[in-house]
């Protein structure tokens, strides 16, 4: 459709912190953002990653810390680029359309230079979304999934540097939302534009993104690619934000780790200070009674249709979690036994230890 | 079954042309006329009535326009010392009747009023001839003082506007790279329209019906003329022209108003503000904002009402008291009566209105809504000239029957003051309880009939207790307005028969502006609890905003606060 951009867009938020009367919202917050990425920042509501986004858009001073551009600095050292200066485009949570404005009135408002250009890119613009034969409703004649993809277009048709959205689709029902992501996410793609993505919906996090950011109670927890922070949580909190997870206690013996699941071996420093091991449900495997492992009972099955999810009772009294392919015949009060594939290492503060290898006994 | 659905439809119907009599009286009156007459009113006093009440209408428009939306931006969006006082008490203006306020500020801008004896003392002036003052009886001063008491409606309507969404809406635009003064026109003030029109057609409403304010300014409009064709020539019909021709202004402003409410409903999205953004001002500069947003407050409430208290107190030994109780007694004892009535009949008629679905009965009950538009001195000539009528037919009757008549029967006694009454206020009443009778979801009626009620043991026992707060309000609204109520009172009342209302205007008229003061003050006094109510109910829905449901309605003042929901039901 156009070029991308081709100027690297290089985001830095050094150190930022916000304060709202005596709730920190968020508290010496860094990241960065290169080229034309895909970023989210996950986390639980109240956590402060709304706020980490109206810092970046200039809606909001921040206390502390510094909003850099390519080396200009945006917010902080006691310069402040007002948000109409920055060239950014965003989506609200809530779409805010301007009431009083047409589709097309709404999408040509942030749109600079001559009447004619305007309207190429309106047009261009409800062609990208589908809307073109929307374009003389009024905000209130449409529906919501409509009205989003409205507000998409309105803060892409200025060419915007970054594009920020502000849990775009919490307010769409179940089905919409996963339709409209998909739609939303080939569109920006194919602008070209890079992407700030603030939710609290750890699917749409990992399906959006190219890079994730976990923010909990105004900090950065962990960052990286969706697949990093789901395979190596950096701390228990992570692992049960992002996807199931199965906590076990063990202790360290002779040499090993000693917990319902049997006994690893790891290196002695890593083992050690271990406390708690973390599997993820995939990584337990089930297996007829018998065939070595752990023996354990099947409690519940949940069929989801491309997996299961059973909860398995082990000998310890301890319940766990397994999810396996969806013709696994397996029903309550079954005798199973369980087969560790792949774990991590957590300290007793909760924090990573190990790296993933995959020790089995 | 049927059988009580169709007795409510009766007696809503019935109240429904009951309370349509005075409009269908003008008409008659109005088109009985003397061929020519119109032609005479147009050639005398037409253009004059005309003029002034464009004049008058143009002036308050733009008044309460420039005062309600610059107070409501002050106050939404920017954060400065005293806000949140100046929040509720810019409501305060609303408990000064407009012409309580004419009493004061023609005593206090007159010749020998304070302002300009100190101005005299100060700079050496003998004469009005050494300077130049402003007249406060001209259309000047009657549109100064009518939107500052006026205002209000405005502000509230827009003030909600902006503090609902215009924050978001705001953002949005400056993230689209508009500077904030450029976003306020090209998106602030537009979103807030249909509200500002809504609380200028309001406010309009109320200039066009006003009497005691323009009366006492000596401004000749649409409601004094009335009141001079009628008791000054003792010409009925020209009356009613000009009643008619003044109903013309008030249908338009009742069109524009509803049609406004509709679009309202679709600017005002459920956009729960996370982030309300004031811009905040401190030091000199919020002072300074502080003082310009407690200007209409000083004005048209703080030092109205103090000078009130000086000239009570001032006068206390000398005032009348017992007239003072007499008058007082008088006009409590309207109040309450006519309250009561009204939330007895707003009941019948809210209750109706849900049971009956044949669109006539809904059409009729609709017109019984109207009322709260229609000015006094119209509903006055409306109601006086069929009851006198009616008086006359039944005085022989009654001489036939009992052997002694009485010669005003229904048009000479307190009959036709709370018939007028009703007929204004009954409107308030209703459009309280159906507003309260909507948040009562219809199972529960089913619910009730099903287990062997009859449709007025479920009213009694399900909806009147459900309802009660909303029933409160009705009662209190209806009883305030009553007690303000002058231009049906003066033309209506039984002869020697005064309310605090109607001696206030009789002292000011008669240049006796000391002993007015303690009547009007008592008349702010009791118009303060409506605006106290709806401070209160304000601050409660602000505090369960993430409900969108919730509704600021009714407001004291704002007739008929429920949408029109004919749509969703035919």
């Amino acid at each position: 459709m156009r070029p991308l951009l081709l100027k690297p867009l290089m985001l830095e938020c050094h150190r930022l912190s916000k304060q709202y009367g005596n709730v920190l919202a968020v508290r010496d917050m860094s990241l960065t953002l290169e080229g034309p990425d895909f970023l989210s920042v996950l986390g639980p509501s109240g956590c402060g990653k709304s706020t980490l986004l109206r810092l970046v858009a200039g809606l909001e001073h921040p206390d502390s810390g510094a909003v850099r551009q390519a080396g200009t600095t945006l917010s902080g050292n006691g310069k402040f680029v007002p948000p109409e200066q920055r060239h950014f485009g965003m989506v609200f949570q809530d779409f805010v359309l301007f009431p009083h404005m047409t589709v097309a009135e709404n999408i040509a408002y942030g749109i600079r230079g001559l009447k004619s250009d305007r309207q190429k890119r309106v047009l261009e613009l409800l062609d990208l979304v589908s809307l073109s034969h929307l374009s003389d409703q009024m905000p209130h004649q449409i529906s919501g999934g409509e009205q989003q993809r409205v507000a998409l277009a309105r803060s892409l048709a200025p060419r915007p540097q970054l594009i920020l959205m502000d849990e775009p689709f919490s307010n769409l029902d179940h089905q919409l939302r996963v339709q409209l992501r998909q739609e939303i996410h080939g569109i920006l793609k194919q602008e070209g534009v890079p992407t700030i993505l603030v939710t609290h919906d750890q699917s749409e996090a990992i399906t959006f993104s190219d890079q994730m950011v976990l923010m909990n109670r105004g900090t950065l927890v962990q960052s990286g690619t969706p697949k990093e922070v789901y395979q190596q949580p950096s701390s228990l909190w992570a692992a049960t934000f992002v996807g199931e997870a199965n906590q076990l206690p063990v202790r360290w013996a002779q040499g090993k780790l000693h917990g319902s699941l049997g006994v690893v071996t790891v290196p002695p420093e890593v083992g050690e200070p271990t406390a708690t091991l973390l599997v993820r449900p995939e990584n337990l495997r089930l297996q007829a009674a018998n065939s070595g492992g752990v023996r354990g009972v099947v409690r519940q099955v949940e069929f989801r249709g491309a997996s299961q999810s059973v909860e398995v009772q082990l000998e310890s009294g301890e319940v766990v979690c397994a999810t396996t392919p969806p013709q696994t015949a397996c029903a309550p009060d079954d005798a199973v036994s369980v087969h560790l594939d792949h774990f991590l290492c957590y300290g007793a503060a909760g924090q990573l230890l190990s790296n993933p290898k995959n020790l089995r006994e | 079954m049927p059988y009580r659905t169709s007795r409510w439809s009766w007696l809503t119907a019935g109240l429904g042309l009951v309370f349509s009599v005075p409009v269908v009286a003008i008409l008659v009156l109005a088109f009985s006329a003397q061929h020519g007459m119109w032609t005479h009113l147009a050639s005398t006093v037409l253009p004059g009535y005309l003029t002034n009440t464009l004049l008058l209408a143009l002036g308050v428009g733009m008044g309460t326009f420039v005062i309600g939306v610059g107070a409501g931006w002050l106050v939404a969006m920017h954060e400065f010392p005293g806000r949140r006082v100046l929040e509720w008490a810019l409501l305060l203006p609303m408990a000064f009747p407009g012409y309580v306020l004419a009493i004061v500020y023609v005593e206090v801008f007159e010749y020998a009023g304070p302002v300009q004896s100190l101005l005299r003392e100060l700079f050496g002036w003998r004469s009005p001839r050494d300077y130049w003052f402003p007249e406060v009886a001209s259309v000047g001063g009657a549109v100064f003082l009518l939107s500052l008491a006026l205002y209000p409606y405005v502000y509230l309507l827009a003030r909600n506007a902006f503090t609902q969404q215009a924050s978001a809406l705001l953002e949005a635009s400056r993230m689209l790279g508009r500077p904030p003064q450029q976003a306020f026109w090209e998106v602030a003030l537009p979103q807030a329209r249909p509200a500002i029109i809504v609380g200028v057609s309001l406010a309009l409403m109320e200039t066009l019906a006003d009497f005691g304010t323009v009366q006492l300014l000596a401004v000749s409009t649409f409601t004094t003329g009335i009141y001079h064709t009628w008791f000054g020539t003792n010409n009925a019909s020209g009356a009613a022209q000009l009643a008619l021709a003044l109903l013309g202004g008030v249908a338009l402003l009742f069109v524009l108003e509803r049609w406004s409410r509709r679009q309202q409903r679709f600017h005002m999205r459920s956009t729960a503000t996370r982030f309300p953004l004031r811009h905040s001002c401190s030091g000199i500069r919020g002072w300074l904002t502080l003082l310009a947003g407690a200007l209409p407050l000083l004005l048209g409430f703080v030092l109205p009402a103090l000078f009130l208290l000086g000239w009570t107190l001032q006068s206390w030994e000398r005032l009348p008291l017992d007239r003072f109780v007499d008058d007082a007694s008088h006009s409590l004892l309207l109040a309450a009566v006519t309250a009561g009535l009204a939330v007895v009949l707003g009941v019948a008629l809210a209750y109706g209105m849900r049971l009956c679905r044949q669109r006539l009965v809904r059409v009729l009950i609709r017109v019984v809504s109207l009322g709260y538009a229609i000015p006094g001195p119209v509903v006055a000539l409306g109601l006086l000239i069929p009851l006198a009528q009616l008086d006359q037919r039944i005085n022989p009757w009654l001489e036939q029957q009992f052997g002694m008549g009485v010669t005003y029967l229904l048009s000479g006694t307190l009959f036709i003051l709370i018939a007028a009454y009703l007929t204004r206020f009954l409107a308030l009443a209703f459009g309280t309880t159906e507003s309260g009778l909507t948040h009562i979801t219809p199972s529960m009626d089913e619910a009730s009939r099903a287990l062997g009620k009859s449709t007025l043991r479920t009213l009694c026992s399900v909806h009147v207790p459900l309802l009660r707060g909303s029933l409160l309000i009705a009662l209190l609204l209806v009883f305030v307005d009553v007690m303000k109520e002058l231009p049906a009172t003066l033309m209506l009342r039984p002869f020697n028969f005064n309310t605090l209302a109607t001696r206030a205007y009789g002292y000011a008229s008669d240049e006796m502006l000391e002993p007015a003061a303690l009547w009007c003050l008592a008349i702010v006094v009791v118009g303060l609890t409506p605006v106290l109510l709806l401070n209160r109910q304000l601050r409660q829905a602000h505090a369960v905003q993430e409900t969108p449901s919730h509704r600021l309605m009714p407001v004291p003042g704002l007739p008929d606060a429920a949408p029109a929901p004919e749509a969703s039901h035919a």
